[in-house]
């Protein structure tokens, strides 16, 4: 006892120094709010691996049922798909342009929807208005595309409203090529009916049929590739007879076009500059 | 033995101010800052007991705290450098032991005061600020600071020291 007495009177310093440690401590994790969160985390640190540990553990007692609900599922959606195909079957334009839309939604491209809300067939130029402006995103030169295929190219945007060079316009020019091929030309529409337009300048040994699909080529970097424009309906050579003139029946219907979608290429800039740059 | 508390009072309050209004605002590239305040401590007389040291140290340290809005950060380091003063007192000081003076180049020579300078200030300057930052994630940072900081902290304690002789 004695002994003890005098070991605590001797380190009687230990206590003093332990005490005025833990009283500054008690000061700095009361007082100060960056140790005090950083306590705390801390804590929350070891809570929550001891949770994602037992959590890993006991998921391993329902992997039963788990498996029994994905085999569930699997059978529900291979029905699906099934069915899907069928229909898709059922109506092969349909499928063009299921393939379309999802070429079109590759990474590159930004979607909008429009509504048009000014058309016309007859003139010698045709322009579309749609509903969806400059402030919507639409900018000039963004391609548009109908339910059936190409519509056309976006002219000018005011801040709601946006004007669009149809296809059916003079001015109109769009990089096609035949479905299959890589032979390429350019769509011109003649004025007159607004059903068929005509693919110049497609090259002499270019082997095509009649009937065969005309999409987009791509080059313009206005539309995607592979975007639906026609189907070839008669053939005739050019006036220097240097190239076939197509004659083609245009996959969109003009005459009742209502909801289409203006597709942005991103990057589109960057090759107009590289290109305006190499002309130079 | 009133006049010494005079004294220690007027050094006290001086170091406190310096500390607070002048030297908290220096931060050398980023680095450096001299907590010069320790040198109260470091100047006690040898033959003072440690709990009264220790005392000491929390009340300078809980004042310079109070003014820089760090609660217990000071308080706690300048604690632990009352504990450990001695220590290293006893182990640069001459063979044949000082007598109740207080350590200077005179007292104790000339490289062992610097070393029991630069021992004590790291120590002191290691807990600062290692409860400051709170954390080892930025240890290269830590270990800058408090290197840089001894050594400023250290040319300052020398230049008073050079500037009362």
């Amino acid at each position: 006892m004695r002994n003890l007495l005098n070991f605590l009177i001797r380190y009687n310093y230990w206590f003093l120094f332990v005490l005025l440690e833990t009283a500054s401590f008690v000061l700095l994790f009361r007082f100060n709010h960056y140790q005090q969160s950083v306590y705390f985390t801390s804590a929350n640190v070891v809570a929550g691996k001891v949770y994602e540990i037992s959590g890993g553990i006991s998921s391993y007692f329902y992997l039963k049922s788990t498996n029994q609900d994905l085999l569930d599922r699997n059978i529900y959606l291979e029905r699906q798909v099934s069915t899907l195909k069928k229909a898709l079957k059922e109506n092969q334009v349909d499928s063009l342009e299921i393939d379309r839309i999802a070429n079109a939604l590759g990474d590159n491209n930004k979607i909008f929807k429009a509504h048009v809300i000014n058309n016309s067939l007859n003139q010698v130029d045709n322009y579309i208005t749609l509903d969806k402006g400059s402030s919507d995103g639409i900018r000039p030169e963004m391609g548009v595309v109908g339910g059936g295929g190409v519509v056309g190219i976006v002219y000018m945007t005011s801040p709601k409203y946006s004007v669009v060079i149809s296809v059916l316009n003079t001015k109109s020019s769009i990089s096609c090529k035949i479905k299959g091929s890589e032979y390429f030309g350019y769509l011109k529409w003649e004025h007159g009916d607004s059903r068929y337009a005509y693919l110049k300048d497609l090259p002499r040994h270019a082997e095509f049929n009649l009937g065969d699909t005309v999409i987009t080529s791509g080059y313009s970097n206005v539309f995607p590739e592979g975007i639906m424009v026609g189907t070839v309906d008669d053939m005739s050579d050019s006036n220097d007879g240097l190239s076939y003139l197509l004659k083609i029946k245009l996959a969109t219907n003009f005459g009742r076009i209502s909801d289409v979608r203006v597709i942005s290429a991103l990057g589109r800039e960057e090759q107009t500059e590289l290109e305006g740059r190499s002309v130079k | 033995m009133v006049t010494t508390y005079i004294h220690k009072f007027f050094w006290f309050s001086g170091l406190v101010l310096l500390q607070v209004l002048i030297l908290n605002n220096v931060h050398i590239g980023g680095y450096a800052t001299p907590f010069l305040y320790v040198y109260f401590i470091l100047k006690f007389e040898s033959g003072v007991s440690r709990n009264e040291l220790m005392l000491w140290g929390f009340l300078l340290g809980f004042v310079i705290d109070t003014f820089s809005n760090t609660p217990g950060m000071n308080a706690a380091a300048a604690v632990l450098l009352a504990f450990v003063r001695p220590l290293f007192l006893g182990l640069f000081a001459p063979r044949d032991g000082l007598e109740n003076v207080s350590p200077s180049f005179k007292s104790m020579g000339n490289s062992s005061f610097i070393k029991y300078l630069i021992a004590c200030v790291f120590i002191h300057h290691m807990a600062l600020l290692t409860i400051e930052f709170f954390s080892f994630t930025s240890a290269s940072a830590l270990l800058l600071r408090m290197v840089f900081s001894t050594l400023l902290t250290v040319t300052c304690i020398m230049a008073v020291e050079g500037v009362k002789k």
